[in-house]
């Protein structure tokens, strides 16, 4: 006995969205000049919009009952929270002691060595 | 006192005619294997978030991070991310399938399904073999660590996202399925298209960003 009535929707619909949105994104990264702002919030527009369609579509989430519905809700909130809440210590390389990786040259992403900045503070503990 | 076990005495034990008999399924509201990949797909979600969410604020905070097109194969992955959204497009064709009675439908796409998870492992350690080869391993610095360990876990659920449609797929076969009960291949379904979701958000992620 199925749950609920199956609600039908055009797969190939949501598939042909899913590919161009991907290409769009592929292309969207490679386009030079812009600024990073427009970069990373058009490439996650566009991730989001992807997942989005694929949860509600592929995964049946529209259709589903409140029970799956309440299951995964708080998800969302606890994603923003343990990105926010590292965000502060690791997220923020001005209060570290040492940097967390070496230099990356911007243009050839060769690593450019770098040593350990001085404490401030003395020891830092090693 | 005595310690004799009697037998159950029907005049005796039974429901009084006026005591009401309660007939009703006490567990959830819908399907409990349902029920259940979704609470597992929850955890999941907060395992991805571990590993995707220390990527971002990493990231976030390293005074440096190298241009990914400088140092990943962005075409290939991009075919790559192509290869898994069709074969969550054809586990919902097999499912569509099967809810009309189609079970050679079902196999067939299942089947396709089970390539293109094939194919996107093997492309990926084709990528890992590459980049070894390059002296790109992980803990030579923290982008290929993040690298590995999102990426790498992420190839380990379509590994066993792949041995799980096999296994619906082998019933299938066997023409285990019908319009009427498919629940298991839903459930295979939901997690193969939960880690295809996952893939869309490591890509841009990772690999544009």
């Amino acid at each position: 006995m199925s749950d609920h009535e199956h609600a039908g929707f055009d797969a190939t619909k949501i598939f042909i969205v899913l590919l161009v949105l991907t290409l769009v994104e592929v292309g969207w990264s490679f386009i030079p000049g812009m600024s990073k702002f427009f970069l990373w919030g058009g490439l996650l527009t566009m991730a989001f919009m992807k997942g989005f369609l694929i949860f509600t579509y592929f995964m049946h989430m529209k259709f589903e009952g409140w029970l799956v519905k309440v299951l995964i809700a708080p998800t969302p909130f606890l994603i923003l929270v343990m990105i926010f809440a590292l965000m502060p210590d690791i997220g923020s390389n001005s209060r570290m002691d040492h940097h967390l990786t070496d230099m990356a040259d911007p243009e050839t992403g060769q690593i450019i060595e770098l040593g350990s900045r001085d404490v401030e503070h003395g020891d830092n503990g090693h | 006192m005595s310690n004799t076990i009697t037998a159950y005495d029907a005049s005796v034990d039974a429901p009084k005619p006026h005591h009401p008999v309660y007939d009703y399924d006490s567990g959830p509201p819908v399907d409990r294997g349902k029920f259940a990949i979704w609470l597992f797909l929850g955890t999941e979600i907060m395992f991805f978030t571990g590993l995707i969410g220390v990527y971002i604020v990493i990231r976030t905070g390293a005074p440096a991070w190298p241009d990914p097109a400088n140092r990943l194969a962005v075409g290939i992955t991009a075919f790559n991310t192509f290869v898994l959204i069709s074969s969550s497009f054809t586990v919902v064709r097999g499912l569509q399938c099967i809810q009309q009675g189609d079970k050679s439908g079902l196999v067939k796409w299942l089947g396709l399904s089970i390539l293109g998870g094939a194919l996107f492992v093997g492309i990926q350690i084709y990528e890992y073999i590459e980049l070894f080869h390059l002296g790109s391993i992980p803990g030579k610095d923290l982008f290929w660590s993040t690298f590995y360990a999102c990426t790498g876990f992420h190839g380990l659920h379509v590994i066993v996202g792949v041995i799980w449609l096999i296994c619906v797929w082998i019933g299938a076969l066997r023409g285990t399925y019908t319009a009427e009960n498919h629940v298991r291949l839903e459930l295979a379904g939901l997690y193969w298209h939960f880690v295809d979701l996952v893939w869309v958000l490591l890509f841009t992620i990772i690999y544009l960003f």
